[in-house]
Order: structure tokens, then sequence, then C-alpha cells
């Protein structure tokens, strides 16, 4: 990008991105308050908006991203729409770059074979630290299958808040890379790890420390059709069926949508205002550049 | 918040398709803030702000840095670049509230951070 072009980051969490280039100018916006509060305090030019309803004035912007932020809308008319409204505050021949979760990785992080709708603990920095220690995320437990939960009980429109406030505490931020990275030092291996560590393994941990891990961990998979008419604020509550001890802290879940290889690329399709002009597959991600082509 | 970021904003609320920029300030605290001088940025900014609310909203926050209209030659009139750096990028809000032309709809900015949410109704 050119010295001097402002860009919107849609979605920037803790604003990791927002400063990389110092020639640039970013405004970042993202659902989280305590995210942004986070963007605020390292000086960062960023507000409290949701992502399927900008605040900006239309083509304002020379270009955008968003990172890991639309496989966290519930449906494909969210997600499309999310796709909109980005391009609506960018300029015709201004540059999108998104980033989004990838069906077919091979990382760290374990799903359950071609299921695109899953629900991810989220571990606050605190547990996550120490649960780093006392699991191994390469060698995870295949008999440990995490508790299921009906998606009919515990779908809702409301989705893409997941992100939304009610992860008090929280401090990270998904990235591209795997990484998880925030204030603190936690990362995404972390909170698959508390994903593998279920059962005995849990009750074990809980029998040494009640405070060393969250037993209380939950994966939710969802397997049926998405039809965004239940609740996933319900999947944001706090596990309480495992949990050993009051004390431990609350894991919340959060929705994925995992792309299929080329489904990103269909979305910008179909906005129709928009052509992919360079594609990829990065570290357990699907990313593409998509360039405005009309308003 | 700072200045260049209001330039940017609209009412979103559903509906309120007119009139809805600039927002108006109100019960605003400010603060000045020392940014490194970006000639490429401001000149990109000369086609992209709306110069108009830009020195309107200065003037109701009592900043009389800007003239009322841009200078023929903003693009190397360095003295404007600078004025216009030190109202856009130097300047920041740190609380008040933005009330829409519009609709009313009142956008609440605290610790410098502008809350753009709307309720569920509202979008």
């Amino acid at each position: 990008m050119p010295s001097g072009y402002v860009g919107a980051d849609v979605g920037c969490g803790n604003g990791k991105y927002i400063g990389v280039n110092p020639k640039l100018f970013m405004v970042g916006s993202d659902r989280s308050s305590n995210l942004i509060s986070i963007c605020g305090e390292r000086g960062h030019e960023a507000m409290v908006c949701d992502g399927l309803s900008l605040p900006y004035r239309p083509q304002f912007f020379d270009f955008a991203i968003s990172i890991a932020v639309i496989h966290h809308f519930i449906n494909p008319e969210r997600r499309t729409a999310a796709i909109n409204e980005i391009l609506r505050v960018v300029r015709v021949g201004g540059r999108v770059l998104i980033f989004v979760w990838a069906l077919e990785q091979n990382g760290k992080r374990e799903f359950e074979k071609d299921v695109q709708d899953v629900f991810v603990p989220w571990a606050t920095p605190g547990q996550a630290s120490k649960t780093k220690k006392s699991t191994s995320v390469k060698s995870p437990n295949p008999n440990s299958r995490p508790q299921g939960v009906k998606r009919k009980d515990r779908l809702k429109a409301k989705a893409d808040q997941v992100r939304q406030d009610q992860q008090n505490e929280d401090q990270a931020q998904d990235s591209p890379d795997g990484q998880r990275s925030n204030a603190g030092e936690s990362d995404i291996t972390t909170s698959m790890a508390q994903l593998d560590l279920t059962g005995e393994e849990a009750s074990k941990s809980s029998a040494k420390s009640q405070s060393d891990i969250s037993s209380a961990v939950q994966e939710t998979v969802v397997t049926a059709d998405i039809n965004g008419s239940a609740s996933v604020q319900e999947a944001l509550e706090p596990s309480s069926s495992l949990a050993p001890s009051p004390k431990v802290a609350p894991v919340y879940n959060r929705y994925y949508h995992l792309f299929r290889k080329g489904e990103l690329e269909d979305l910008v399709k179909e906005t129709k205002i928009a052509n992919v002009v360079q594609q990829g597959y990065d570290r357990d991600n699907w990313w593409c550049i998509v360039e405005k082509t009309s308003n | 918040m700072r200045l260049i970021t209001h330039n940017m904003l609209q009412c979103h609320v559903k509906g309120c398709n007119a009139n809805n920029f600039p927002l108006d300030f109100q019960d605003v605290s400010l603060e000045q803030q020392e940014a490194e001088l970006n000639e490429d940025f401001l000149r990109n900014m000369l086609g992209k702000i709306e110069y108009g609310a830009l020195v309107a909203t200065c003037l109701k926050l009592n900043i009389t840095d800007l003239p009322s209209t841009m200078p023929a030659d903003a693009n190397t009139n360095e003295e404007f670049l600078q004025a216009l750096h030190r109202v856009m990028l130097e300047t920041h809000v740190i609380s008040g509230k933005m009330v829409c032309p519009n609709c009313s709809h009142i956008y609440i900015i605290r610790d410098g951070i502008p809350n753009m949410l709307l309720a569920e109704h509202e979008v």
C-alpha cells in the first residue's frame, strides 16, 4: 500500500494489525468494547461497532482488512452481508484482504472431519497459560470426546455476536497464523489444548489442583443446518456440567464456520461488485485479496 | 478519537439515510497529542474529507486554525497542511457525544473511544 493510504480494519480485535505499517492510517472497529479498549491504550484509532453495519461514509477507504472475522458469522447470507458492508466503505479500485479459517486445515487444531460449523472454547488468558503447561496439544486423547450440545438448543441469529463483551477478561484475538495474540501471552494452541482435555485427563488435572485447569471445557459441534434462528448467546454461557468447582473460571464458546476451498471466493463473487485478484492458503486459513470494481 | 475520524462517520441507524452527516458534537472534551506528520496522507485526505463539515465542526469546538475554504494550492501549501495535521490528527476527542442531525441518535465517546453500536431495532 502506498504511503498515506487510509484503511479500515473491520473486526480488528486488540488492534494487532493496525500499527503494522506506520505510513498508513488505519481505523479499527470491533464488536467487543474490551478489545477496543486495548486498541485505545495502544494509541490506535478504533471504535466499537458491528461489522454488519459500519458507521463510515461510503467509499471513504483506500483499502480494508478482515482478518479472522467472516468465519464468525452464522450463515452464508450474513457472511456475504459482512463482505458487502466492507466493500461499501471502500472506494472503487480499493482492495480488501480477507482471512478465514479453513476446513482443510491440518495444523494443531482438531476438528471433526467435514464439519464446517463448530464452537471453539475461548479461554481467558489466565486459564490458557495454566492449561498450556499441563497438556500436550500434539497427542490428544482420542477417547476424550468433548460433550456435545444439540445445536437447535444453542444456535440463534446472534451468532455473530459471539465476540461480544461477554468474553469478559478476554484480551485475545485470533490471527490468521493460528497464533493467539493478546496483551498477555496465550495462543490458540492453548484453547485447543483445552478442547482436547476432557474426561479422565480433566479429572486428573483438577484433582491435582482445582485451579489448574477448567474442566468445564465444552465443544459444540454443529452438525445440522444453520437456519440462524437459535441462540448462540446460550453457547456463550459458561458450561457447568463438568465443572468440579464453582471456582473454575468459565469457558466461552465461539462460533466458527470453517471455509471449504473456494467458498470464500464464491461469497465474494456473490457481491457482484468485486473481483478476487489473489488467493491462497496460509497456515490453516484461506485468504483472498479482493478488488472493488463498482458501487 | 481524532477529528479526522469524525469526518468519516455518518449515522447508520436503519432508515437514516439523509442529512446524517456530520454528527454534531456535544459536551466534548479535547486533548492535543503530538503525531508524526505524513504529507502523503494529508494530500490523500484532501480528496476524501468533507472540508466544509470539518471547518464547521472545528468552529463549534472553538478551533479556528483552518481557513473557511480550502486553499487552491492545498497540495503544496505547507502552512495549510500543518494546520490540517494539527486539527485532524493531533486533536483528540476524549469524551462527549455525537448527535445525528437527522434522527437525533446519540453516540457516546468515552476514554477517546466512540461507541457506534446500535440497538437491535436500529440496525
